[in-house]
């Protein structure tokens, strides 16, 4: 029953990432294509080196086509995968895996997005109509049902957990600052986060995950190969994915002040890498903030604070770059940008320069070798959940 | 010229709601084995997958769960509306619904304020939105 684990049987020997932006001179193809050959040079290998390949995208192209033709991968095995915003992680799990059954020696996942130029500049939300009895909300206005629903139940004032939103924000914005790849690179005022045009409830413009297009990718081979590509490998310590009863919007039961998806993910990945205190063994975390309510709840989610406390975390700065546990170092998909499909795969190419010593003005030192990602799909009350928890060591 | 609203499209398994709408009742589906109620409808029972479902009229009284303020319609036939305030209510009966609560400003709203369904004939198909048990009820 349950999972196993993969602890220690893969390993990531080369990642590449291209910058997250409105890339309106580049297509799908240009993307894929530069995530790809940096992912693969930096392992030191070519495309006719790797085996099988996993592309996750949720809109910007279907089936393997979408990658083998504009990397010219004739007769591979090429996969195409969809899990919502979980897109990019489900394809490197699935890459994972298909090496770790012995299947392959080497495996790509890459996922990838292009929102800007897709018709609508961004995701398609309902339009109404339909059979009209199920709920029907904007990507932010679902998200937003989690501030009231915490607010209420830990007795928060509502402007003072706007404040925690706007520290979310903030400091994703700092740390965005100092990332030469993210979408948007400038500190931002809290002023001008909290006063910023309001989407719905309480969230503002600058509450939400930017629009963005991009691409990242990873390789991956078996764990005992690992040093024959590079001095620096990361070793996969977890792999978790959850799916929920997705009825939260219509049965009783769900109380929108947390994921029990993640929850049980979590639960499950920590179990697999042998971890007992997240917030003192992680030396950084990548989270889903894909507006600031989700940040805030997925630190309690995870482990990272009490029950019912992350709030005062958030405002003493327990997550901040040079905090007890950083959150979101990269700038998340706040200030990184969230090109649906490659999002997740952007979180781990974080990882990988953190933990390999390589992020310049934003690297932390506080001589931890575990990191973790987590990836969420869908809303809260239906959705699915990923995490990994990758090091630089082979116990 | 303003842009309208589209509305909802009846499928055989939610014409008896849309129906019980247009006579200003509620009505959510009950399980005939162990007394579920349930909503949106569906054809097995949440709890115990039976089929045998029936249509019960609900009180029409229910609390705010949690909520949100419309600012940026997704669809523009809203856009003249905004803000305007969403709320999950779930029914004394148990199920939820996602719902327009009229009648109040969006700073008074509140997690766990009661509120009593209300039916908007405007449309063509006449919707259900929730309102404040404590106020009169908006003049159609």
């Amino acid at each position: 029953m349950g999972s196993n684990g993969i602890r220690d049987r893969v390993a990531i020997v080369g990642m590449g990432c291209t910058p997250f932006t409105e890339h309106w001179r580049k297509s799908t193809d240009d993307l894929v294509l530069e995530a790809s050959t940096a992912a693969a040079t930096s392992a030191g290998l070519g495309y006719a080196e790797l085996d099988a390949f996993w592309l996750g995208t949720l809109d910007s192209g279907v089936s393997g086509l979408t990658l083998s033709k504009p990397l010219k991968l004739d007769y591979k095995p090429v996969s195409r995968l969809e899990n919502m915003c979980a897109t990019g992680s489900d394809a490197f799990r699935n890459a994972c895996y298909a090496v770790a059954s012995g299947a392959f020696d080497t495996a790509m996942a890459i996922g990838v997005e292009k929102l800007k130029d897709s018709g609508i500049s961004g995701l398609a939300t309902g339009g109404g109509g339909g059979d009209g009895t199920a709920a029907e909300l904007s990507a932010p206005a679902m998200f937003s049902l989690l501030s009231p629903a915490y607010a209420h139940k830990y007795g928060v004032a509502e402007p003072e957990l706007k404040e925690v939103l706007t520290r979310i924000a903030w400091k994703n914005h700092k740390n965005g600052a100092l990332n030469p790849l993210a979408q948007f690179r400038k500190e931002v005022p809290k002023e001008t986060i909290a006063n910023s045009p309001r989407v719905a409830g309480a969230l503002g413009v600058f509450d939400c995950s930017g629009v963005a297009d991009g691409a990242a990718a990873a390789i991956i081979v078996r764990a005992e190969d690992a040093y024959e590509y590079t001095d620096q490998p990361l070793f996969v310590k977890a792999l978790s994915l959850t799916a929920g009863p997705a009825t939260g919007a219509s049965d009783p039961g769900y109380d929108y002040t947390s994921f029990p998806e993640v929850v049980h993910c979590a639960t499950d990945a920590y179990q697999q890498a042998g971890i007992r205190d997240p917030r003192e063994q992680l030396g950084l975390a990548e989270v889903h903030d894909c507006f600031t309510p989700t940040e805030l709840v997925l630190m309690e989610d995870l482990g990272f604070a009490e029950r019912g406390l992350a709030w005062k975390d958030v405002l003493a700065g327990a997550f901040d770059l040079d905090g007890v546990l950083p959150v979101n170092p990269d700038g998340g998909l706040k200030s990184f940008g969230h090109p649906i499909g490659a999002s997740g795969l952007r979180m781990l190419f974080e990882c990988w320069l953190q933990l390999r010593g390589q992020a310049d003005q934003r690297q932390i030192d506080n001589g931890r070798d575990l990191a973790l990602t987590h990836n969420l799909g869908g809303q809260p009350g239906a959705c699915v959940s990923f995490i990994s928890v990758v090091g630089t060591t082979r116990d | 010229m303003s842009i309208p609203k589209p509305g909802p499209t009846p499928v055989p398994m939610s014409k008896p709601f849309w129906s019980a709408t247009a006579q200003g009742q509620l009505v959510v589906q009950r399980c005939q084995g162990c007394g579920t109620h349930q909503h949106y409808p569906r054809v097995v029972c949440r709890h115990c997958w039976l089929t045998e479902l029936d249509w019960v009229t609900c009180s029409g009284d229910g609390r705010v769960w949690t909520y949100t303020v419309v600012h940026r319609p997704g669809h523009p036939a809203w856009e003249p509306e905004v803000p305007y305030v969403l709320a999950l209510v779930e029914l004394d009966e148990g199920p939820r619904l996602m719902t327009n609560i009229v009648n109040i400003a969006p700073a008074e709203m509140r997690v766990g304020l009661a509120v009593r369904a209300v039916f908007d004939d405007t449309a063509d198909t006449s919707l259900v939105h929730f309102a404040p048990v404590d106020r009169p009820l908006p003049t159609p």
